[in-house]
């Protein structure tokens, strides 16, 4: 007997035990630790809109995608006659130079990003919509938050279809990785069909976005809607609707010229009442919360003799051609670039903030861009140890309103001398009384040098081929590099049912 | 033996003094332990003797040596001694050993013994452990490998897999030689395409996936389950093969003691030869028309030795064992301290065990096996969260470019690489941080065993793995500025000293529950094995830093820090497993045998529709040499044939891996600079919500046999495995909102199939000189086999001009090297300009002289990444081992041993991505490239006219990978005696490797879709030790 209990009584130990763990399913039922789900933020629609702005900083320009870094000053400022490379010689040849050069094939890594960035953050704009459905929320906050989430994901469209031409049209998330691979999220749309879609986006947020004074600093308003649907409208070349949508902007009230033009790019001139639309940069966690590489690359790069703690890494310098563009007198040359002491006097370059540039002796490039200047001593910022520091970057503004007023007017017949001497009489020069096309373009070109409208602009106008390869870049071929190539990662990975611009 | 002592007043006064300090450590330990072993003191005559296989020579560890007709004895400890008092009135002793027949003899007078057992029928009558279980060798059905701990202890390396490598057909270890890094193991060739690569650790039934805290001196034996049906006992463990680990127990009887060290030095084993200043100068001047430009004071610079040293390795291990009638007990210290040949780099371990066993009746038993170790990693390469902090994690890819013009230090100003437009200087890579891991780790497993009858056995074993990390960085202030480089200016600087520190808790445990049967009924011999296994893992950590901390190390501490500056982070991840396992072997008469087993695994890592899964298999083997028509054969002892079949699986995914969730603190700054930014979130994954278990199934069937006397045994393996329902970490279109683009799924299949062979031959050629000769292959071939959708996966992404290097495709191996094809190098600009497609276009429009000619192998005109060729594998198509062993021993004058064992791997290609990732002028280049280049004189096709770099992935990167190497040659010396044993031994780890690879090393660990990829890996070393094991 006792020894049968022996026996019996762990065998019984060892079914409870079993029946125990096999009972409750619940033992491989671990929920995700750290995990927050869609079910268990309430504030999570709202936390999203947020993260589309966040989406807007994407810098990794060699990683994983590029918004507004470095990639993105590549393609707007570099490969224009506004902008060198700049550094040295090798650095960066491949990617940048290749771009500068019109060399570049469809495996540059900063074309690559560029497109990953824009639809990484046209996902994250869609998750947001697809929560802001079904969200229970106030339902004018709803279309309000609505409307900034289009506004986003049009601009960035906007761009897409600027660099690549038509692009894959994804206008909603996933449902799961089966999903992701159907030809929704692959093929190529139409550039009209882009241009469609960008112009509904922009509508529905200037239908739903308040005035920039109903709104709080830094978010999509109305007017940055409409700012940003002219200047669409205006690259389709329809330009009752660029003059129709700048005049209500004119009209708003909301706007004006800000009286010192070099201010602009300053944390001083940040929101002012210039400003449309901005990519806002500042703090958080203790730490910077900027654009990786955006400040620093185009920083002034030490150079010959050495001897002193640079800025940066020498990138993005304006031309000579640039410089050279200025009427006398103009007052934004000495805003937009920092002219390196090369005179052998040893003066150096003293900046707004007290801060002197060594002279070219000990600077590697002669002329780098005042917009990207961060100051140690004048500004303020969470981690002033880092060499990259935030700057707004200012994608829309009232001087850019003024210039298509002007320029719609020129083609409908209207006041084109108002808005553009407006512009020109901040610049401290004297108005033209009968402004031609050639003058609304060159005041574009001045007005907005080093603010990533160049390139764009002269394929709107044109005549990149011609502007291109009259500035030297003779690589440059007409019907081909007025678009970048489409990855060939991403054709590769399609099997050939992405389709690759013409003549790449 | 008295006549020896009074010939040698020496060795008399060097015994009493052994003896004295024997007594005195004896004492400290049985006061330390307090275990009581008051027997061994008193005696009546002591008796003492050796005892050795008759067979080679060899001594015989672990034989019981027994006073007939009672249950007095013990045991012979490593070397063979054994060493214990008999009563005046014991007649004889029992000398008996698995595998050897049972010896008896009259004790009488005589006080010293030396007994040589004769072979039964050789080491397969061994047991091994198989899971939950043991089984003798000779009756099991799957296909196992067996390493006995002395093989693992000759040589002087950190963990035992490495010493595994070469010795086992059908595993394949790949080593880095990186103090602190445990190698990767691939059985049978590559099983997955996703990271979850990691072999199941057994450690005393611990389950565990690093094995680094284990002493190797602990272990006494380590079982390999080679095959599907081996490891179907641990189920969805078992697909990356499962190394069960056992280590040593103690044994009734005497205390034993042994002291075990080595001491040496490590070096870099294969450098590769840069370019010194004259060169370098010369082909700068080629390539770009000008001479380096060098700012300050130019030098000379041979950056490897700035780096590397001579380093200095040793280990030390103290062990005391012994035991009662009812108890038994092992206590193991050891301590270990690798220095890296890198300069700054040392891994310290500390460990201590404790195994017990305790017979409380004669059906209860319980016991425990402990080991607790404490490792210090300075500067470690690839230690977790590194790279986070200073630029650690690329001081080899810096050595490799860095400009020989650039002086390292002068006067303590640092050469400034950076301001030439070079990578940052290596050498104050290393200095301007320090970077400290500490761990430790207390793994225990304690069981109960209840066998109520003598058929049946009950066992609880409960088993955890309890690790606590932490991490300190510190990343030292500097500027670019006079102060810390010669010349000041470039991008290497750091504003702002900064502190991180993370600390990382996990806590693992096991619990099985398992009953055997064991009946025999006439000639049928059953066990039966039931069983449920559950386990839970679950991790918590945190980190934070701060910066503005002085350079003091006293100061290391967050609270220093400029709170403003402070960041922290944390997290955890938590998953169980639980798992019921059933086992039958049954075999007829020991000639037919059969195993069958199923595991049924649920998982928490996967979807709850896919959450159960079965792994069953089956095994038959039919022992010839049993039969009777064998008889009359005298060639084979022993022959086997089985085949098998089984399945394990795999569902090494993340835990996150099916469900979509949102990352937070994606803030963003509304009001620029004027406030703080609003936090915000992004969903920024997009997951497969079907993901499934990858599983794999595999045929074996092999011959085991020994022959001629067994002097020669050997085993002929063929194996066939498919691993089905491939997870991989797969790319999807940039359109996914997903933000590395790549998502797990389960993609396809792959197949591996091989052929194993091994053959051991040993023989003495006299009473004193005995040999062995043994050696091992393995061919296997690796295929891609079904992909869902055939979407092919680009892996191997190294950067520069280079993208991808690696692409994985139906038919192909896993992760082939797919590049563009090298045709030749352009003569003349004609030559470029003459190369065109059918069409007349010119192939390649901007080529010029000296340039590559690559094979438009699309022939659109054009080269671009669609003209990319796959270009071979990093797997081998064969590896193997060899040794050689020769052991001469004497009565009187000590005896010799010698081993040597060889390594190799043939058929496999490298990637030199080092030197693909050449993307400035100003880096360095390899000497052999300013001489053998292309010029006017020296038009040879193989390499190119001098250049800045940014060459596109290219068979020129592409490099054969074979190599055969000595992996270890011990010489050792025991001295004659008996009351103690006395080993010398010198011996070298990776003495010499031909090889036809340029680089460092063919031998390159990684996951699947991204090894044999060569960018910035610790260089190998070469170590010569010297060493002594004492034991008595």
């Amino acid at each position: 007997m006792k020894r049968t209990s022996l026996l019996v009584k762990p065998l019984i130990a060892l079914a409870i035990i079993s029946f125990a763990f096999s009972c409750s399913s619940s033992f491989l039922e671990v929920p995700l630790q750290g995990g927050i789900t869609t079910s268990n933020d309430p504030a999570l629609a709202q936390k999203l809109v947020t993260g589309v702005y966040s989406s807007l900083l994407q810098g990794d320009s060699w990683g994983n995608g590029d918004v507004h870094g470095f990639a993105f000053l590549s393609v707007t400022n570099i490969i224009s006659d506004d902008a060198d490379k700049g550094s040295t010689p090798s650095d960066q040849a491949v990617p940048v130079g290749d771009i500068d050069n019109f060399t570049l094939t469809s495996t540059n890594k900063f074309c690559e990003t560029l497109w990953s960035g824009h639809f990484f953050s046209i996902g994250m704009a869609n998750q947001a919509l697809a929560q802001l459905s079904i969200a229970t929320i106030d339902t004018t906050l709803r279309s309000q938050l609505i409307g900034e989430v289009r506004f986003i994901r049009g601009y960035l469209y906007f761009n897409m279809v600027r660099m690549f031409g038509g692009v894959p049209l994804v206008l909603r998330v996933p449902k799961d990785a089966t999903d992701a691979n159907t030809d929704y999220f692959i093929v190529r749309a139409t550039a009209s069909d882009v241009y469609a879609a960008i112009g509904q986006d922009l509508q529905y947020a200037t239908n739903h976005l308040p005035l920039k004074s109903k709104s709080a600093v830094g978010h999509a308003t109305k007017g940055a809607a409409q700012t940003l649907l002219a200047k669409v409208n205006m690259y389709q070349g329809k330009w009752d609707q660029v003059l129709a949508l700048t005049n209500e902007v004119i009209a708003s009230g909301q706007y004006q010229l800000v009286p010192d033009y070099s201010t602009i790019w300053r944390q001083a001139g940040d929101n002012s009442k210039e400003s449309i639309f901005e990519i806002e940069m500042g703090s958080f966690n203790n730490d910077n919360l900027d654009i990786d590489n955006y400040t620093v690359c185009q920083g002034v790069r030490v150079g010959g003799k050495g001897g002193w703690d640079d800025l940066g890494w020498g990138f993005n310098n304006p031309t000579t051609d640039l410089a050279n563009v200025y009427e006398i007198g103009d007052l934004r040359k000495n805003s937009t670039i920092i002219f390196i002491d090369n005179s052998g006097a040893h003066k150096g370059t003293m900046l707004w903030d007290g801060f002197r540039i060594p002279s070219s002796d000990s600077v590697q490039n002669l002329r780098y861009n005042y917009k990207a200047y961060t100051s140690r001593t004048k500004e303020q910022f969470a981690n002033i140890g880092d060499k990259n520091r935030p700057k707004n970057i200012h994608i829309l503004r009232y001087a850019d309103v003024l210039l298509m007023n002007a320029e719609a007017a020129l083609h409908l017949g209207g006041d084109v001398a108002t808005p553009l001497n407006s512009v020109r009489q901040r610049a401290g020069l004297l108005p033209k009384a009968n402004p031609t096309q050639d003058d609304i373009w060159q005041e574009r070109r001045v007005e907005l040098a080093m603010e990533h409208d160049r390139f764009w602009d002269l394929v709107r106008q044109g005549r990149a081929a011609q502007v291109m390869i009259a500035s030297g870049k003779i690589n440059f071929v007409a019907g081909k590099h007025e678009l970048l190539p489409v990855p060939n990662s991403q054709i590769l990975l399609s099997g050939n049912k992405i389709t690759q611009n013409p003549n790449y | 033996m008295l006549n020896i002592i009074s010939a040698n007043d020496y060795l008399v006064n060097s015994l009493k003094i052994r003896l004295l300090m024997r007594k005195q450590l004896l004492l400290i330990f049985l006061f330390v332990l307090g275990v009581g072993i008051a027997g061994a003191m008193a005696q009546e005559k002591i008796i003492t003797g050796r005892v050795t296989s008759r067979e080679d020579g060899k001594s015989v560890a672990g034989a019981n040596i027994v006073v007939q007709g009672t249950t007095r004895g013990t045991t012979t400890d490593v070397d063979g001694n054994f060493k214990f008092a008999v009563d005046a009135a014991d007649a004889s002793l029992v000398i008996s050993f698995i595998g050897y027949k049972t010896q008896t003899i009259a004790i009488g007078a005589q006080t010293y013994f030396d007994i040589a057992l004769e072979s039964e029928a050789s080491q397969l009558q061994e047991v091994v452990v198989v899971g939950y279980g043991v089984q003798k060798k000779s009756d099991i059905t799957g296909a196992t490998a067996n390493i006995k701990g002395e093989e693992l202890l000759k040589q002087p390396v950190l963990t035992a897999t490495q010493a595994i490598q070469g010795k086992v057909a059908g595993v394949q270890i790949i080593s880095s030689g990186q103090p602190g890094t445990t190698p990767q193991i691939r059985v049978r060739g590559v099983g997955t395409a996703f990271s979850g690569t990691n072999t199941l650790y057994v450690v005393d039934g611990v389950l565990t996936d690093d094995i680094s805290n284990i002493n190797t001196a602990d272990i006494t034996d380590i079982n390999i389950l080679k095959d599907a049906s081996a490891a179907a006992i641990y189920g969805s463990r078992g697909a990356n093969g499962v190394v069960i680990i056992t280590t040593r127990r103690g044994s009734s009887g005497k205390l034993k003691i042994s002291y075990n060290n080595n001491i040496g030095f490590r070096q870099a084993a294969n450098l590769v030869r840069m370019a010194n200043t004259a060169e370098y100068s010369n082909y700068v001047q080629d390539a770009t028309g000008n001479p380096p430009n060098v700012p300050g004071i130019t030098g000379n610079t041979n950056w490897y030795k700035t780096i590397l040293r001579n380093a200095l390795e040793q280990s030390h291990n103290i062990s005391i064992s012994g035991g009662g009638d009812k108890t038994t007990y092992l206590f193991n210290i050891g301590y270990l301290d690798d220095q890296g040949i890198v300069i700054d780099n040392e891994f310290k371990r500390f460990t201590i065990r404790l195994n017990n066993d305790y017979q409380i009746t004669d059906y209860l038993k319980l016991g425990f096996q402990s080991s607790y170790s404490n490792s210090s990693n300075q500067n470690g390469f690839g230690n977790i969260d590194i790279d986070t902090y200073g630029n650690i994690g690329s001081v080899y890819n810096d050595t490799y470019r860095a400009a020989p013009v650039i002086p390292s230090i002068v006067d303590g100003k640092y050469g400034n690489t950076s301001s030439f437009q070079n990578v940052g200087n290596p050498l104050l890579d290393i200095k301007d941080n320090s970077v400290k891991v500490l761990e430790s780790r207390l793994q225990e497993y304690s069981y109960l065993e209840v066998k109520p009858k003598e058929w049946i056995k009950l066992k609880s074993g409960f088993g955890v793995d309890w690790r606590n990390s932490l991490n300190r960085a510190y990343y030292y202030q500097f500027s670019n500025d006079n102060n810390t480089f010669v010349t000041a200016g470039g991008n290497q600087y750091n504003l702002r000293s900064n502190l991180g520190v993370k600390n990382a808790q996990s806590y693992h445990w096991v619990w099985d529950n398992t009953a055997t049967i064991t009946k025999k009924i006439g000639k049928n011999d059953f066990t039966f094995l039931a069983g449920m296994t559950a386990e839970k893992f679950s991790l918590t950590w945190f980190s934070a830093s701060r910066k503005d901390i002085a350079a003091d190390p006293n100061l290391w501490y967050i609270g220093v820090g400029d709170a403003n500056s402070s960041q922290n982070d944390g997290g955890g991840d938590r998953w169980t497993r639980n798992s019921y396992l059933a086992r039958l072997n049954y075999s007829y008469d020991g000639k037919y045998l059969l195993t069958a087993s199923i595991r049924a695994d649920g998982s928490s890592r996967l979807p709850v529709q896919n959450r159960w899964q079965n792994y069953p298999s089956v095994g038959l083997a039919w022992i010839l040499s049993n039969e009777g028509f064998m008889d009359n054969q005298r060639i084979f002892d022993f022959l086997k044939l089985r085949v098998s079949y089984g399945k394990v699986g795999n569902d090494q995914i993340p835990t996150n891996a099916y469900s979509v969730n949102v990352t937070p603190n994606t803030a963003y700054a509304f009001n620029g600079s004027a406030s703080p930014a609003t936090n915000g979130s992004q969903i920024r994954v997009v997951v497969d919500p079907n993901i499934t278990w990858e599983t794999t199934t595999e045929k074996d069937a092999a011959v085991e046999f020994n022959a001629l006397n067994s002097k020669l045994s050997g085993e002929i393996n063929y194996y066939d495995k498919t691993v089905g329902n491939l997870l991989a970490n797969i790319p999807v279109y940039a359109t996914t909102p997903d933000i590395d683009h790549l998502i797990i799924r389960n993609i396809g299949s792959v197949q591996n199939k091989g052929i194993e062979l091994s053959l051991n031959w040993k023989n003495k050629i006299n009473d004193q000189l005995s040999y062995t000769v043994g050696g091992n292959v393995t061919f296997n071939k690796n295929k891609v086999v079904a992909l869902n959708g055939g979407q092919a996966i680009p892996g191997g992404g190294i950067g520069a001009a280079q993208g991808f290097t690696t692409l994985t495709d139906n038919g192909q191996a896993i992760g082939s090297f797919h590049v563009l094809k090298v045709l030749g190098v352009f003569n003349s600009d004609a030559d470029a300009a003459a190369y065109k497609d059918v069409s007349g276009t010119m192939i390649q429009p901007t080529a010029h002289e000296g340039d590559f000619k690559y094979f438009d192998a699309n022939g659109d005109g054009k080269i671009d990444d669609n003209d990319r060729v796959f270009a071979g594998s990093y797997q081998p198509v064969a590896y193997y081992g060899g040794n050689v062993s020769f052991n001469y021993a004497t009565e009187k004058k000590g005896s010799w041993d010698f081993s040597l064992s060889i390594y190799g791997n043939a058929g496999n290609k490298v990637y030199n991505g080092k030197k693909g990732v050449r993307i400035s002028g100003t880096d360095n280049v390899e000497r052999d490239l300013v001489y053998s280049r292309w010029t006017h004189a020296n038009n040879t096709q193989s390499q190119p006219a001098a250049n800045v770099g940014n060459l596109p992935g290219s068979t020129y990167f592409v490099e054969p990978g074979s190599f055969i190497r000595i992996n270890n040659v011990t010489v050792g010396y025991t001295f004659p005696s008996v009351k103690m044993k006395l080993r010398v031994y010198i011996t070298s780890q990776n003495l010499f490797t031909y090889k036809k690879y340029s680089g460092f090393t063919a031998e390159l660990p990684g996951d699947p879709l991204n090894s044999g990829i060569e960018l910035s890996s610790y260089p190998t070393t070469r170590t010569v030790a010297l060493g002594v094991n004492v034991s008595f």
